[in-house]
């Protein structure tokens, strides 16, 4: 009954690892998968160049959430297509491999070196909100960039199909998903981090990141991101992996009432442990038996007129 | 106790020698032996060091100076704000007739084992080793809590001229060893693992990755082969966590991810 159809996917459940969470190697997320109970994973996004992101403190933990500003950190496209390509061997589970480029031209580049790695669906970042200071306001705040991107991205993804993943700034998500629509986009993965936001050490008094402000993850997030997939649900007709905030069974179905046909889950990796996807997937199933329905697909969207 | 970042006064300094200290802090929190802390120098960087011991009311950490990060920490005066947030990670367990094996700043985390195990009332036998004399810190506490405590530098300044690994398998057999802990540099441990895997010996060794969070999110200290976490379910493995790690004495990935 957890199975889902994803474009021309078949998930065992709606559960995805979201992009920057034990997304580095094969073997992190093959764990999981096989112990934590992930539908399909995302990996951390990475571009042709390898990249140190920024100085620690750059993962924090807050009352409500967690606050980042990795800086994009990842190994160079190299690294990650090895990696990409051993989790297919080892593993039948979906992987999203979640790109991301300093300029248009590099997305394109990107995409078409991944492309041999065959993974399952590229997620293309052009949402992080934590790289301003080099990279300038995210693409994804502009619906011309937006348009662009998602254009030279389909053209160099070949079969593979295409999830743009937005935030929920600029001139508003549902705006943009429909730009994606337009531009051939298959699925919206709603949303990124928000913000960015900024805690200060109160006896240092001093900003705690090194970036000094970084993306909100998290509880905190969990409204904002089920109204962004309310809006892209009513703006598009392509799926939507509804990502933010999820840490238990009744935020997913929230995603699900308001649209979302997969669920991406992040930090509730560290509020729940690793097998917060098989609680999450075993607590909507539940909420299912309890109202009578046989599938997820009788309550997607549900929360509309 | 608390994942979020809070900043302590430093309340005392030890110099051992050049190059290593052991900091103070009010007690700001239990800890096991093998945890750790993720330690913010403001405007610098954030890198974990194990708990190295508790009292009443203190918590000590231990650090040799390698390159930025331990260098500004050497530079630290009492009074200095510092970031502590954790502990985190899982500690070793507690077990009679232990060997304690110490490689020369991976004695930190094996100080607070010591007083555990001593607590405990089980017997233990210490082998430490450093490139000097000033390096095998607190060698009295282990000498007065162990059966027995064997020594050895790179230089001969202390103990026995040589290496941990040297003398083994003689002091495992003539000491009645039943499990081993180590920490230190990886080499080590693959040179431990090699001389006791045929024994059968059960064991507990605390390693040391590049971390960014600390509590189990950003993926940069999963170990090859078998996916674990060692900021969660490490920085103590034992030797059936390690039997899928592919990577122990290999490079390993540093900020960005690569194998160097
Ligand atoms: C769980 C955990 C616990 C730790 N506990 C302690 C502790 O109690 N005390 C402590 O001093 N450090 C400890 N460390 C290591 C510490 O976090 C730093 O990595 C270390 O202080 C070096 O940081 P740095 O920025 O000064 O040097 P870096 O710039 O990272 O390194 C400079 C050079 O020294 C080498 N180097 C760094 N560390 C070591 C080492 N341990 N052995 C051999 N070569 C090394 C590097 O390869 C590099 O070439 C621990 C690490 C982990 C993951
Ligand atoms: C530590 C961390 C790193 C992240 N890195 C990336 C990334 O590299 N690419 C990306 O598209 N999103 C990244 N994100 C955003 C997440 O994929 C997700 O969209 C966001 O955190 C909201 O979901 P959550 O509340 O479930 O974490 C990161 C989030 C966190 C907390
Ligand atoms: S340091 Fe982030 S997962 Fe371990």
């Amino acid at each position: 009954m957890s199975q889902v159809k994803f474009l021309n996917l078949k998930l065992k459940n709606p559960t995805v690892l979201a992009s920057g969470i034990l997304g580095l190697t094969a073997s992190s997320m093959k764990r999981v998968v096989e112990f934590g109970g992930a539908g399909a994973v995302t990996t951390k996004s990475f571009n042709i160049e390898w990249r140190k992101g920024h100085k620690n403190p750059s993962i924090l933990p807050f009352r409500h959430g967690l606050l980042n500003a990795v800086g994009l950190s990842n190994p160079g496209i190299d690294e990650m297509v090895k990696e990409i390509r051993l989790f297919r061997r080892q593993c039948d589970a979906p992987i999203f491999a979640s790109v991301f480029g300093r300029t248009i031209d590099e997305f394109a580049e990107v995409t078409r070196l991944t492309v041999e790695a065959e993974p399952d669906l590229i997620e293309v970042n052009i949402s992080c909100p934590n790289v301003h200071s080099e990279f300038g306001q995210p693409f994804g705040n502009s619906c011309e960039d937006t348009a662009k991107i998602t254009e030279i991205v389909k053209k160099n993804a070949g079969d593979i199909p295409v999830s743009i993943k937005l935030g929920p700034h600029g001139p508003g998500v549902a705006r943009l998903a429909r730009v994606c629509e337009e531009h051939g986009a298959d699925a919206i993965t709603a949303i990124n981090t928000v913000g960015p936001g900024m805690l200060i050490d109160i006896e240092v008094r001093k900003p705690i990141l090194s970036n000094k402000t970084g993306g909100v993850s998290g509880p905190a997030i969990l409204p904002i991101a089920v109204k962004s997939v309310y809006e892209v649900y009513k703006a598009v007709n392509i799926p939507i992996i509804g990502t933010g905030g999820v840490t238990v069974p009744e935020d997913a179905v929230q995603m699900i009432l308001a649209g979302a046909t997969l669920i991406g889950i992040g930090t509730g990796v560290y509020y729940q442990g690793i097998d917060v996807f098989k609680k999450i997937e075993q607590g909507v199933r539940e909420y299912l038996d309890r109202h009578g329905f046989k599938s997820i697909e009788e309550i997607r969207g549900g929360a509309h007129e | 106790m608390s994942d979020l970042m809070q900043t302590f006064p430093v309340k005392r300094i030890i110099e051992h020698g050049p190059g290593v200290k052991s900091f103070y802090f009010d007690r700001m929190t239990d800890a096991v032996a093998g945890q750790f802390v993720n330690v913010w120098l403001p405007g610098i960087d954030e890198k974990p060091y194990s708990v190295s011991a508790l009292g009443e009311d203190w918590l000590e950490i231990s650090v040799k100076a390698y390159g930025v990060f331990s260098g500004a920490m050497m530079k630290l005066k009492v009074g200095d704000l510092v970031g502590i947030r954790g502990p985190f990670g899982k500690g070793f367990t507690f077990r009679d007739n232990a060997l304690i094996i110490g490689g020369g700043i991976g004695i930190a985390p094996l100080r607070i084992l010591a007083r555990e195990l001593s607590e405990r009332n089980f017997r233990f036998v210490s082998l430490l080793g450093a490139a000097t004399a000033h390096e095998v810190i607190f060698v009295d506490d282990f000498r007065r809590r162990s059966s027995n405590c064997y020594v050895t530098t790179d230089d001969g300044t202390l103990g026995k001229k040589g290496l941990v690994t040297d003398d083994l398998l003689e002091i495992i057999k003539k000491e009645k060893i039943e499990f081993v802990y180590a920490a230190g540099p990886e080499i080590m441990f693959v040179k431990i693992k090699e001389l006791i895997d045929p024994l059968g010996i059960a064991y507990e060794f605390c390693l040391e990755r590049y971390m960014k969070c600390g509590i189990g999110i950003c993926g940069q200290c999963t170990l090859d082969g078998s996916g674990i976490r060692l900021c969660v379910e490490g920085p103590v493995l034992n030797q059936d966590d390690l039997k899928a790690v592919t990577e122990l004495g290999l490079p390993h990935r540093d900020a960005s991810g690569r194998r160097v």
